[in-house]
């Protein structure tokens, strides 16, 4: 009896999967094709030669000489010579350039007459990742021009060069970026990016499954199905969708570490188990979102703000200890949060499960969420009503 | 046109999901996004000193590090395992260690050394950990600098200074930066949802009631399309307004664009967003796919404009993908009048391609109108007289019955 209901409720699941193109679009075609996209987009790691330009109102040795060093950086590329300050600042608000070097009248005459002269860069940050790549490209040729003055005036009283090494760098700082020493910006963006991509799928798709249930009026057929268990019509309805999703999950961390050679420090099987725990958690969000409003409209719009929002109150790029004090707690809401945190303990880190062992627990604990309140789902559909 | 003007005007008025869409979301998503980055930089990220010198120096670098408003030490561990300890519990997110013979080697004239470890999952705080060492370490080498050179060149202050102005967004904020790409997207994306759930609903409609819809004017393609359109901008005036000139102004971000320019700017783009929404809603054919269909490629967009990843980095691929939709346009102009204090003359090539996809979308929603929805309300109508079961089949047939 019970392997009957289960057997039907199954089929009747995954034939409506297969019946709508739609279903297979969002959880198969879109999710690869979104997460491909951006890291696609990203894939040149980090941000070089970034449009600058130069204004150079002392045309003397020194300043050319500045600029042919500024020329040799990475970070920036110089794109245009302006002849004045107001010629830069409107090359600048057109957008043509995101920043410039300004080398004052008189530079090299100050300079040599040790009145101290200042070099100054414009950095529009407006656009905000370049910003910080110029600021490193400007600040060390600043720097450095008043370095190779003391170096020329320390080797005329006849120090030699590794005694003069300390003065112009006594402090040597070494930066270490554990996991991810190429500061690529795709390895760091995309670890959690393309996983809360993942996730909102996973929230929108399943609210849509069993709202489309409710409205269609065809919940109470559904719940016959089940024999009017609403915990068994549920979950044998998703059940069809969880495998499909996991595979597509495990597809983009396929993605992930393999062709794109994202960190992945820590065994692999732990992040390829992480992903099933990941995709019911979401669903579990899901479900408990319509257990809370059981309407298709308004269900679908919570899991979509949520899915939408957690971009970005996940604290994967603003760190949640920097967010309002009200705002932080509220990533730790989503599911995504716990597989970033997980994530970035083991795939970047390669730290002991030990630390992570709250994270699992909690992906787990949002399996059990919706039990509590699945006996409102189960009156909806018993008794749908359909809200436009 | 006008009779389609009026009639959609009623349409929308009388739905009160699309009116959630085209009223309330941009009223609501702003809001939230802007209280959720408001706090624009990070301060005080934690982090551990290991202090293997124990001397006056390698104090002083500990006490000036504590100091800048980018880190904060939560405390001096004894060795480099007992730090990373910290870490892991995520106590901290970066060690400084500073060697054994850092203050020996001050004194005798050679280089000290100090490293950091930085956890890398956020950006931002490994950008304050370098931006605050970075600082410290200048600041003392300078002096050490100056003070060696002073009786050579008779100068007692440092040798050239420099001078960093932060133009456009002069707080370096986040909130600042990403917001006013994501304002204009606001609209753009809620403009789309509202247009397909309205088209949506009139097809369901026309399901239901053998191809035809009471509720829809008869009027040529063109007209349909133009009335639409205009009926979508006059709904969109008050919202624009709202979200690219009020809520700069709440949460003062940079706002030096006036009203008008705003508005002449969004002009293209409204319409040009609502010819699309036009055009995608030709391949949507239920109310609430709308949703699911459209609402993701939000976070595709804003990539797609350049607000977290430059436009200059992505290949020439993706910068042509960016370049067909509208709001890559509006928000990039949008944000250099509002920032950078561009005129509508400077930004006046942004402005020229909007109108532009305005041309090339008319024509599109037109063929959509002609050669996608009004064939399938004819075959819908036709499916009705010869078999008038087939439409509400088809459904059931969808959702796994039969």
């Amino acid at each position: 009896m019970v392997a009957k209901i289960l057997k039907d409720s199954l089929k009747r699941g995954a034939v409506q999967l297969v019946r709508r193109p739609m279903y297979v679009l969002m959880i198969v075609i879109m999710p690869l094709l979104c997460c491909f996209a951006l890291m696609s987009m990203l894939s040149r790691g980090s941000i070089q030669r970034v449009p600058v330009g130069v204004v150079d109102l002392d045309r003397s040795d020194v300043s050319l000489r500045l600029e042919h060093n500024l020329s040799a950086f990475q970070q920036v590329e110089i794109r245009e010579h302006f002849a004045s300050f107001a010629e830069a600042r409107d090359a600048v608000q057109r957008g043509r350039i995101l920043g410039f070097f300004y080398i004052p009248k008189d530079f090299e005459e100050q300079l040599m007459a040790g009145r101290q002269p200042t070099l100054s860069y414009y950095i529009n940050y407006a656009y905000y990742a370049p910003g910080s790549m110029q600021f490193k490209g400007f600040k060390t040729i600043s720097v450095m021009a008043g370095g190779a003055l003391v170096q020329t005036a320390l080797r005329t009283v006849g120090l030699r060069n590794e005694q003069i090494q300390p003065h112009l760098l006594p402090y040597a700082n070494h930066m270490h970026m554990p996991g991810n020493p190429w500061l690529n910006y795709n390895y760091y963006l995309n670890s959690s990016f393309v996983p809360c991509f993942l996730s909102l799928f996973i929230l929108m798709v399943t609210a849509f499954a069993i709202g489309t249930e409710l409205k269609s009026g065809l919940s109470r057929q559904w719940l016959e199905t089940a024999g009017g268990n609403i915990v068994i019509a549920v979950w044998t309805k998703l059940l069809p969708q969880t495998c499909l999703f996991t595979v597509v999950g495990w597809a983009i961390q396929w993605l992930m570490y393999v062709v794109y050679d994202f960190p992945l420090h820590c065994l692999p099987w732990v992040m390829i188990l992480t992903m099933p725990l990941l995709v019911l958690a979401n669903q579990s969000f899901a479900i408990m979102a319509l257990c809370v409003a059981p309407n298709f409209r308004l269900g679908t719009t919570v899991c979509t703000l949520f899915g939408m929002l957690s971009f970005s109150f996940c604290g994967f790029s603003l760190p949640s200890e920097s967010m309002y004090p009200w705002v932080a707690p509220l990533g730790y809401l989503m599911p995504i949060k716990y597989y970033f945190l997980i994530s970035t303990d083991q795939a970047l880190n390669n730290l002991p499960l030990y630390y992570s062992r709250f994270y699992y627990v909690a992906l787990i604990a949002f399996t059990l969420l919706p039990l509590p309140l699945i006996g409102r789902l189960k009156r909806e559909a018993a008794d749908p009503v359909y809200v436009p | 046109m006008l009779r389609v003007l009026k009639n959609e005007f009623r349409l929308v008025m009388q739905d009160q999901g699309v009116l959630i869409f085209f009223l309330l979301l941009p009223f609501v998503y702003p809001l939230l996004y802007s209280l959720i980055y408001n706090t624009e930089v990070a301060r005080d990220v934690p982090i551990v000193v290991v202090d293997d010198s124990r001397s006056h120096a390698s104090r002083d670098i500990t006490r000036r590090l504590n100091a800048t408003p980018e880190v904060t030490v939560v405390g001096i561990e004894p060795t480099i395992a007992d730090a990373r300890q910290r870490m892991a519990a995520k106590e901290c997110y970066a060690i400084v260690h500073i060697d054994r013979d850092f203050a020996t080697n001050a004194g005798s004239g050679k280089q000290s050394h100090m490293s950091a470890y930085c956890d890398m999952s956020v950006m931002l705080r490994y950008k304050n950990v370098l931006m605050a060492l970075t600082n410290v370490t200048q600041a003392v080498a300078g002096e050490r600098q100056a003070a060696a050179v002073a009786p050579i060149i008779y100068n007692t202050g440092g040798i050239v200074s420099n001078d960093h102005v932060p133009v456009g967004n002069t707080s370096t904020g986040i909130a600042s930066a990403i917001l006013l790409f994501i304002l204009p997207l606001v609209l753009q994306q809620s403009m789309i949802l509202g247009i397909g759930m309205l088209n949506g609903g009139a097809i369901e409609r026309r399901r239901h009631c053998a191809g035809l819809d009471p509720l829809s004017v008869e009027a040529g393609v063109i007209p349909t399309v133009l009335g639409r359109s205009l009926c979508y901008l006059i709904i969109y005036a008050l919202p624009t307004i709202f979200v690219l000139h009020v809520t700069p102004h709440i949460f003062d971000f940079p706002q030096n664009a006036n009203v008008f320019g705003v508005l002449a700017l969004s002009l293209p783009f409204l319409l040009s967003v609502s010819l699309m929404g036009q055009i995608i809603k030709g391949f949507i054919n239920e109310r609430e796919s709308t949703f699911l269909v459209f609402v993701f490629s939000s976070v595709l967009f804003v990539f797609l404009c350049g607000a977290s990843w430059p436009r200059f980095m992505m290949s020439t691929f993706w910068r042509a993908v960016g370049d067909c939709v509208p709001a890559t346009w509006m928000s990039n102009a949008y944000v250099l009048m509002q920032s950078d204090g561009a005129t509508l003359f400077q930004v006046s090539r942004h402005i020229a391609i909007m109108w532009v996809q305005c041309i090339i979308f008319f024509v599109l929603a037109c063929a959509v109108e002609y050669f996608i929805a009004r064939p399938r309300y004819r075959r819908y109508r036709h499916l009705a007289v010869t078999d008038p079961g087939s439409l509400l089949r088809h459904e059931l047939i969808k959702n796994g019955l039969l």
